[in-house]
């Protein structure tokens, strides 16, 4: 992976139309952005419709990057994230039989390995998803990664999906809060 | 920012955790479209929430993907494999770590890491910043560097804060009042400002301060301007080796290059490039955005 620094000068470059700057910028990121994509479609070929019209829209886009309001990974997996969670709202529900790694991020969140990497941003919101009460933390957690609907986590957490939309709205003013937002 | 309701608040963040209905979301973004402030308060959301990504492990896409991306965007096979020709060293020259290797030019570089982060968490402590909320912060800083009175009392710069003390001396002549101030965070990543780029949008006079890196004996910081209107990045000068440094050099340049460029910082031999082409790795950069007109009421237009 490349530095901020040296994504922030090839997005810079895919601006000006620069085409191998698109093509190491793709290198660089496509397996970041399929990993969080594919984690919430769950299936091959849809994940990767979603990556080629992120791409498209990277491409189209670049000049509209500020890095001053954010990285430039973080940049790119949101608009994404963003694509995949509007394809996975639009179709019907997928079971949750799909999902067999549902926890598994949840728990790679405490891998020391992982942690080592963290950057000051991450520490600091996971300090404050840390707070919550611990269905709470799996709840956001599950929200983010899994990109899961308030029925998927209701059925999960065998809730009405009224209290997870509370839970889910107290959570995320408490992490607010903590963060001092 | 436009004062928001719970609501709204609540709304912005779920649309950014991702939990909303696909008519919930098509309402957010519908509020999106027409108004800005709460845009940018659903996309500083996306950004606090997008760290969480880092804890995602890479999964590579097929290899067509390329293929089909390259056709829909007409991206033809690349010409040139030079990437950064701006540079005169070839990428792999450049550290894994530029910040850490270039912040001391030399292998103990792990002092000058925590010495420089320690410095950014001060300064994190002294105006609250949050990575989010940048431009807008600064964005009152430069008014309150430029027109502290405007401020209320509260929040008026102190002057024995590094970022916001002014020099009466070292600062240019006041601009006319109805002039657009321009700032940019020059910084390595999100969250970790080094220098603040103020650009008088009537005079072209930048100033530029220093907030938490240090130039190492031997080497300097210089600054340059990248735009897809020039050739090549073209220096600024030599910036860094005093709190403030101030020059009047971006009036060569015509205003539309001036606030759409970015800005960067790379580590040079002392006194600067020797070539006037950049030489060391950039460790910094960033984009101006637009502040309040100290006269004007109306909202700010970042970019």
């Amino acid at each position: 992976m490349l530095t901020p620094a040296e994504l922030v000068w090839l997005i810079a470059a895919v601006a000006k139309g620069d085409e191998a700057a698109f093509e190491r910028l793709y290198a660089a990121t496509r397996a970041k952005l399929f990993g969080v994509v594919l984690r919430i479609l769950r299936r091959q070929e849809l994940a990767e419709e979603v990556i080629q019209e992120t791409y498209v829209k990277i491409w189209n886009s670049a000049g509209q990057f500020n890095p001053g309001l954010s990285s430039p990974i973080t940049w790119m997996a949101s608009i994404a994230r963003n694509r995949a969670i509007d394809v996975v709202r639009k179709r019907t529900e997928v079971s949750i039989e799909e999902e067999p790694t549902a926890l598994e991020v949840a728990a790679e969140g405490h891998d020391p390995l992982a942690r080592r990497e963290m950057t000051e941003e991450l520490k600091r919101l996971l300090e404050c998803v840390g707070r919550l009460e611990p269905e709470r933390q799996k709840l956001v957690l599950l929200a983010y990664y899994n990109g899961w609907s308030r029925e998927q986590l209701a059925a999960k957490f065998e809730t009405p999906v009224n209290t997870v939309k509370t839970w889910l709205r107290r959570s995320m003013m408490d992490i607010r809060e903590c963060l001092g937002l | 920012m436009m004062a928001y309701s719970e609501d709204d608040i609540a709304r912005a963040i779920e649309y950014a955790l991702g939990t909303l209905d696909a008519e919930e979301r098509a309402q957010v973004e519908a509020k999106m479209s027409v108004e800005k402030d709460f845009t940018a308060m659903v996309r500083a959301w996306e950004y606090k929430l997008g760290v969480l990504n880092e804890m995602v492990g890479p999964v590579e896409p097929s290899p067509e993907l390329w293929d089909r991306i390259k056709s829909v965007t007409g991206v033809s096979q690349p010409q040139e494999p030079v990437l950064l020709p701006e540079l005169a060293r070839p990428a792999p020259e450049i550290p894994p770590e530029p910040l850490a290797a270039t912040a001391a030019g030399r292998d103990d570089t792990t002092a000058s890491v925590i010495r420089l982060s320690a410095q950014v968490r001060r300064w994190r402590g002294v105006a609250s910043f949050t990575t989010a909320m940048a431009a807008a912060l600064v964005a009152m800083i430069a008014l309150g560097a430029y027109q502290p009175d405007l401020l209320p009392s509260a929040i008026r710069p102190k002057p024995r804060t590094q970022v916001t003390e002014v020099k009466p001396s070292l600062a240019p002549a006041q601009p006319p009042a109805q002039a657009p101030q321009y700032v940019a965070v020059l910084q390595k990543d999100a969250g970790s400002p080094a220098f603040i780029l103020t650009v008088d949008g009537a005079t072209k006079n930048f100033i530029v301060r220093r907030v938490a890196a240090q130039p190492e004996p031997g080497r300097s910081y210089e600054l340059w301007i990248v735009s897809d209107k020039l050739q090549r990045p073209r220096s600024l000068g030599v910036i860094g080796a005093d709190d403030f440094t101030a020059r009047p050099v971006l009036a060569a340049y015509a205003p539309d290059i001036v606030d759409q460029a970015t800005y960067a910082v790379t580590i040079e031999p002392e006194g600067g490039s020797p070539t006037g082409v950049a030489t060391g790795p950039i460790v910094f950069t960033g984009k101006l955005v637009e502040t309040v007109p100290p006269a004007a009421s109306g909202s700010s237009r970042p970019r």
